[in-house]
């Protein structure tokens, strides 16, 4: 009995070692909860076109077809990190229809924003938000993939990394 | 030129790599080994201070072609915040770390008192310690990196940062912090030489005093900042990092008063080494929680597993060799348990029972999540109602112990003067529980504040008492100017928290509000172009009885080159409350939502903080 206090130390740091190593392994993000809406449909939205106005894009339309969709600002940083990617994915993966969802943004903004480069066919408004409230947005920028049947199969929360790309996006875009 | 930094870490790497090695060669009794070796030790907080010194210059002269620089760096900046951007991220805030691991090291080579082989190996581990770091840094987190690109302009460094508090609050903090690594050196050192003397406990005392007086500065200055610049309205807010500042602190305050009944108890040795080595361990623990992104967090560092895994590792090596030497060489030399009567031994080992715990409490909460999730891949969340509800019920008994104490004798089982106290206590108690009874007052803000009162009076009294007879137990007064310090901040957080009102109004230009005896009439609202940002500025008059007492300018900025919104409350500090003002959203033309606190007493935290640490620095001249 006398003997165990002084081991109790040791045992303690290596209990919370093995978590936090096997937490750590686990390639887990905390800024990335797990999305509500993962495996679930696609939330229906209607939208006017950023750069066409006059065109009302409908998540409708889009059944049938695997799409990206991407929910960015001009006022956001992360955003601008994470532009050059898309584009490389929408060059890498032409089959696959890429949304972009200009969310609380100025048009000259937003267009000025995209001079470096488009990686997006269409790009819906969403001057009051609503259409990031309906797909749960939890902050800029966040990226949902959906499959032909409009289930989500895939949300990220930021800037997406090559490493995910690699991992786990490039998977899913090309099966 | 742009490779100075990376050769002096470089120089440096070497340089400690030979100290290590020549520590083995030590006992040969070469005067010229020792010299050599005590000098190496003292070069590599040189180099490491030019490295320091060179990426401060970088930054000053906003030099863009180093990736660190232009990351976190605007020509625009002004220049403390240009300084203050070095360690305003990760990798500038590694190298102050390191920086300040060395010069510890650097200031503990020149102690005289300690034997010559326990200071030889402390800074041996310390050499070590350092080195692990500055691989680290280097492997994972340089910031001497090249940027090829050349660019013109950086991207400047987090608004919320851009602070005067947020300048000092990491290095003072990191003074605290990392000056454990020395007392767990000192421990293990000590342990493995068999020399936990006189001498080593004196400078035990004074370094860990030192650090723990450091942090608690740290940590206060962490509070005042968040308290103005997050627009809450409060200062404490159970985040995680703030919780891994906390733990050291609590550990720290255990350690230092052990030391003081330390003697040659050798129950109580085994104990003060344990604390040491908790102490920086908990730090290190901290780290890899803030620096991992393992947890979510206002503070939210890089984050990345890789560096994650290297601090873990860093950590499991340093904590786990020290607590295997702790098993296998604990202090059996006397065994002298104390009789458990009410004297100051006992007192001071509840403090430390109630203090471990505490800590615990908070480091369960802090990584329960991460155990969950681990196991059960459920996600939660521990906030400020756990600690609330466990932290100070625990910390309660200790805090009641803390007015007695320093009055108790050493040996015998009796209070000097006991019977005062009797009345004060039961004075005390009767008033809560007559408040209590004709009031609808919360029940916690009384027993806040009467511990508070408790905590203060007879620390006061003991103080008068020893400068008025000019008592010979003046070794006595930093254990009682802490006390007070504590029991102003009890009071201050107590009331502040309890008697908060918040208030939420539209207000027009030349609009007044009424708020108690208290008019605010908001005056005008403009908008300014400063030197790297514009800043929407409210300015309000406040009236106490329809007299005018002043004005507030609450202001909302905004920072172009990373395009965010910071608030700066606007705040009237008086000596019973705090005026805070936080302008919000443009409602319509010319009105604004308006937020509008009063905090009584809410100084009295900052004030009570600061009398604490002074407790601590005027006893550093007594050991």
């Amino acid at each position: 009995m006398k003997k165990i206090y002084p081991k109790l130390p040791l045992i303690f740091t290596v209990i919370i070692f093995g978590f936090l190593l096997y937490f750590l392994t686990q390639d887990k993000n905390p800024s990335n909860p797990p999305s509500a809406l993962l495996n679930k449909q696609m939330p229906k939205f209607e939208s006017n076109d950023l750069i066409d106005e006059n065109y009302q894009i409908s998540g409708e339309k889009f059944y049938g077809k695997k799409i990206i969709i991407n929910f960015f600002a001009s006022w956001c940083s992360p955003c601008k990190v994470e532009h050059p990617l898309l584009i490389e994915i929408a060059n890498n993966h032409s089959d696959v229809l890429m949304i972009g969802v200009n969310h609380k943004d100025k048009k000259d903004d937003a267009m000025n924003f995209l001079e470096s480069g488009n990686p997006y066919d269409q790009i819906a408004l969403d001057k009051d938000g609503k259409i990031a409230m309906e797909f749960g947005v939890y902050g800029l920028p966040e990226t949902f993939i959906i499959n032909e049947k409009g289930i989500i199969v895939f949300a990220y929360v930021g800037p997406i990394t090559n490493k995910i790309y690699e991992k786990k996006i490039k998977r899913l875009l090309s099966n | 030129m742009l490779y100075t930094g990376q050769i002096l870490i470089l120089i440096a790497i070497l340089n400690n790599f030979l100290n290590v090695f020549l520590f083995f060669f030590l006992k040969k009794n070469s005067n010229f080994i020792k010299q050599i070796f005590i000098t190496s030790s003292r070069l590599n907080a040189l180099l490491i201070l030019l490295a320091f010194l060179f990426l401060i210059f970088l930054y000053v002269s906003s030099d863009f072609r180093n990736l660190n620089v232009f990351f976190n760096s605007h020509s625009d900046k002004p220049l403390i915040y240009k300084i203050s951007g070095v360690w305003g991220n990760h990798e500038g805030s590694l190298l102050l770390w390191i920086l300040i691991m060395s010069v510890y090291n650097f200031v503990f080579s020149l102690n005289k008192s300690l034997d010559e082989n326990l200071k030889n190996m402390t800074i041996f581990f310390q050499t070590i310690m350092t080195t692990s770091f500055i691989l680290f840094m280097l492997l994972t987190s340089n910031p001497f990196i090249i940027n090829f690109s050349n660019p013109n302009e950086g991207l400047g460094l987090n608004p919320v940062l851009q602070d005067p508090a947020l300048a000092i609050h990491p290095p003072l903090l990191y003074i605290g912090y990392v000056g454990f690594s020395l007392v767990l050196s000192l421990a293990v050192s000590g342990m493995l030489t068999n020399k936990i003397n006189t001498a080593w406990i004196k400078t035990t005392k004074q370094y860990s005093i030192f650090c723990w007086a450091m942090l608690t500065l740290g940590i206060t200055v962490g509070s005042y900042w968040a308290y103005y610049e997050l627009g809450w309205g409060g200062w404490w807010f159970w985040d995680p990092v703030e919780n891994v500042s906390l733990m050291p602190w609590l550990t720290g305050l255990a350690l230092i008063h052990s030391l003081q009944i330390i003697n040659n108890n050798s129950y109580i040795k085994n104990w003060v080494i344990f604390l040491s080595i908790l102490c920086f361990s908990l730090s290190l623990l901290g780290t890899f929680i803030v620096r991992s992104g393992v947890l979510m967090s206002v503070h939210a560092f890089a984050s990345d597993s890789h560096r994650g895994m290297f601090i873990l590792i860093i950590f499991f090596l340093i904590t786990g060799f020290s607590f295997l030497v702790f098993l296998i060489k604990p202090d059996n030399t006397q065994r002298n348990p104390q009789s458990l009567v009410f004297n100051k031994y006992s007192t001071l080992i509840i403090n430390n029972i109630v203090m471990t715990v505490a800590c615990f409490t908070i480091l369960l909460g802090t990584i329960y999540p991460i155990i969950l999730e681990s196991i059960n891949n459920q996600r939660i969340t521990v906030g400020a109602p756990y600690f609330n509800s466990t932290v100070i019920p625990i910390v309660l008994p200790g805090l009641l112990l803390m007015a007695i104490a320093p009055a108790l004798s050493w040996k015998k089982n009796r209070i000097n003067d006991f019977k005062y106290y009797l009345y004060i206590f039961f004075a005390l108690l009767i008033i809560c529980i007559v408040i209590y009874f004709l009031s609808n007052y919360n029940p916690w803000g009384i027993i806040g504040i009467a511990v508070g009162l408790w905590v203060l009076f007879p620390s006061i009294i003991q103080l008068i008492k020893i400068i008025v007879k000019k008592d010979i137990a003046k070794n006595k007064i930093p254990g009682l100017t802490s006390h007070i310090g504590m029991g102003i901040l009890i009071l201050g957080v107590t009331i502040s928290s309890v008697w908060q009102k918040e208030t939420i109004n539209n207000l027009k230009i030349g609009e007044e509000i009424l708020l108690e005896n208290y008019s605010i009439k908001l005056k005008n609202v403009k908008e300014e172009v400063k030197n790297n940002y514009i800043r929407m500025m409210g300015n309000f008059k406040i009236f106490e009885n329809n007299v005018e007492i002043g004005e507030i300018y609450s202001e909302k900025r905004y920072y172009p080159v990373s395009q965010t919104v910071t608030t700066e409350a606007g705040i009237m500090h008086k000596f019973d409350k705090d005026i805070y003002i936080v302008i919000g959203e443009n409602i319509s033309d010319n009105e604004w939502l308006i937020k509008i606190y009063f905090n009584p007493f809410v100084s009295f935290i900052w004030l009570g903080a600061l009398i604490t640490v002074l407790g601590g620095i005027i006893s550093l001249r007594k050991i």
